[in-house]
């Protein structure tokens, strides 16, 4: 059972105030050159869904996590520069080989485990249900040290584990992504163990930052990214982002993540963002920023990934040395 | 003399081709703009500079058993005649890919390089690449003629020697450089392992 408060920036999507709908135009191309106004917005967000996780589109920016906060790497790199080994090792191989036939529509996602509310949802039934979708501009750092800054739409994890309504021994909660080695290369060559699987604490998948994005750049996710629902905790390196997620589970115990399972000396359960605490093969104190060319292109890398306000409470006492 | 003997002969021509695989990145991240490529170019470069790199001095080490399996073959004794060509491209690539790796790590001004120096020195992987890159820059300062007279025959060899050992610690780098194993590694050793090995083979059996 999860109990918690609203948090004051958390308006209900429906609650669409003029200056958003102004920022929406300004930004959607297609709106401004469709030459349509409010009125315009309105006419969009009622139109009708024709595929999977569509469902709310376009969403609103949540002004905790504006764009204005952060500058967005280019769509084309962020749909084009994957790592998705289900498709290839290569960057470039998710963009090919998850879009010849691979369906992501329809797709079921099941809530299990130990909670009072077993169920199985279709992703565009399931954003329905939890009222719809927001967009939220993160901070994206992959454990190979580079970074995005990525404007994901979707909802917050809390909704979904409060739909499921987990039994108070629930502590864990562990996520399952797609096996379907017809349509995945990857899954034939088998070059990780399949399905890949991650896991949360279950007060990390309850804290506010975490996310299920069914989206990016207000459009529903490309499948190399992950379609059509998939994990999103800025604060911990990408590997802990599950992509393609059909199951979600309640366990009393901690579970196998898949990257730590491969190789558990390089990757942990926690794979919080930390510059102190290094690769064993490279550092992590900075970062190369995706897009940023041949000579601008590095950064230091924050602790918590720039999130540690919000997420350092979680970890009080814990070794993060120990627990990386 | 028959073409390909001629072609592999000519000074252009290898020269042609040590330095083809530097321009190569022009085309993906000039040409097609390829975005894969261009959300991190530094990357791109890095690993491309470092497999051109391994490639050439796997190249280098293979010409010498080339020309004893195939003594009577033309084609392999014109090669030989650009071991040290062959060999200096490989550092030559080795260094791109050094200066790389420091840009690749934001080394922009003296303090910052000397800690991605420092780092390198504490992690075995990166570790093997330096001692990997000072063994082809000594085998570079002493590759003229001069430095051969100087160290005397028998030293030089011993010296250069350390080629092999370069070869086996640049096959460890470029394994761990990747979180899966790169099958390209076997594609680059494998070759020369096997043909060290019929070349040891030879010999002995020649000396007997």
């Amino acid at each position: 059972m999860l109990i918690r408060s609203p948090k004051t920036w958390e308006l209900p999507t429906a609650a669409v105030t003029p200056e958003a709908l102004y920022r929406l135009t300004q930004r959607r191309d297609f709106l401004k050159t469709a030459g349509v106004g409010l009125a315009g917005a309105a006419f969009f967000r009622s139109a009708p869904l024709l595929s999977a996780a569509t469902a709310g589109f376009p969403a609103k920016e949540n002004p905790a996590f504006p764009a204005a906060k952060l500058k967005p790497t280019a769509e084309d790199y962020i749909t084009s520069y994957n790592n998705f080994y289900e498709f290839g090792t290569g960057k470039d191989e998710p963009k090919v080989f998850a879009n010849k036939g691979w369906k992501t529509d329809p797709w079921t996602i099941e809530l299990a485990g130990l909670v009072n509310k077993p169920a199985k949802f279709d992703v565009n039934e399931l954003v329905k249900k939890i009222g719809g979708i927001e967009e939220r501009v993160y901070r994206f750092r992959c454990v190979e040290a580079w970074s995005m800054v990525i404007p994901w739409d979707g909802f917050p994890l809390a909704k979904l584990i409060a739909l499921a309504d987990p039994k108070p021994e629930a502590k864990f909660v562990k996520f399952t992504s797609f096996n379907d080695p017809n349509s995945a290369p990857g899954q034939r060559q088998a070059n990780l163990d399949y399905p890949y699987v991650e896991g949360l604490r279950m007060d990390e998948a309850a804290h506010e930052l975490a996310f299920m994005a069914t989206g990016l750049y207000g459009k529903p996710l490309p499948n190399q990214n992950g379609a059509p629902i998939r994990l999103v905790t800025p604060w911990k390196y990408g590997f802990k982002n599950i992509k393609s997620v059909v199951k979600i589970e309640f366990t009393t115990t901690q579970p196998k993540n898949t990257w730590n399972i491969m190789q558990a000396g390089e990757y942990g359960f926690y794979a919080n963002v930390n510059p102190k605490v290094d690769h064993p093969r490279w550092s992590q104190a900075s970062e190369r920023i995706i897009g940023g060319g041949l000579f601008s292109g590095s950064q230091a890398t924050l602790m918590f990934n720039g999130y540690e306000k919000e997420v350092a409470p979680l970890y009080k006492g814990l070794d993060l040395v120990k627990n990386y | 003399m028959p073409l390909l003997e001629k072609l592999l002969r000519s000074k252009a021509v290898i020269w042609t081709l040590l330095v083809l695989p530097g321009l190569w990145p022009f085309w993906p991240l000039l040409v097609t703009r390829n975005p894969t490529t261009g959300a991190d170019p530094l990357k791109f470069l890095l690993h491309h500079f470092g497999f051109v790199a391994c490639v050439l001095l796997a190249v280098v080490l293979a010409l010498t058993p080339l020309r004893v399996l195939w003594p009577q073959s033309k084609p392999a004794l014109a090669l030989n005649r650009h071991r040290r060509l062959v060999g200096v491209a490989s550092f030559a690539y080795a260094l791109l890919h050094l200066v790389a790796h420091v840009l690749h790590e934001g080394g922009t001004d003296p303090a910052r390089v000397a800690a991605i120096f420092g780092t390198a020195l504490g992690k075995p992987f990166q570790l093997v690449g330096l001692i990997t890159f000072t063994i082809l820059l000594v085998l570079t300062l002493t590759s003229p003629h001069a430095a051969l007279r100087r160290l005397g025959g028998r030293r030089w060899k011993n010296l250069h020697r350390l080629a092999y050992l370069a070869a086996a610690l640049a096959a460890y780098h470029q394994i761990y450089a990747r979180k899966l194993f790169p099958v390209q590694v076997l594609w680059i050793f494998v070759p020369l392992a096997l043909l060290e090995a019929a070349r040891i083979i030879r010999q002995r059996a020649m000396a007997k």
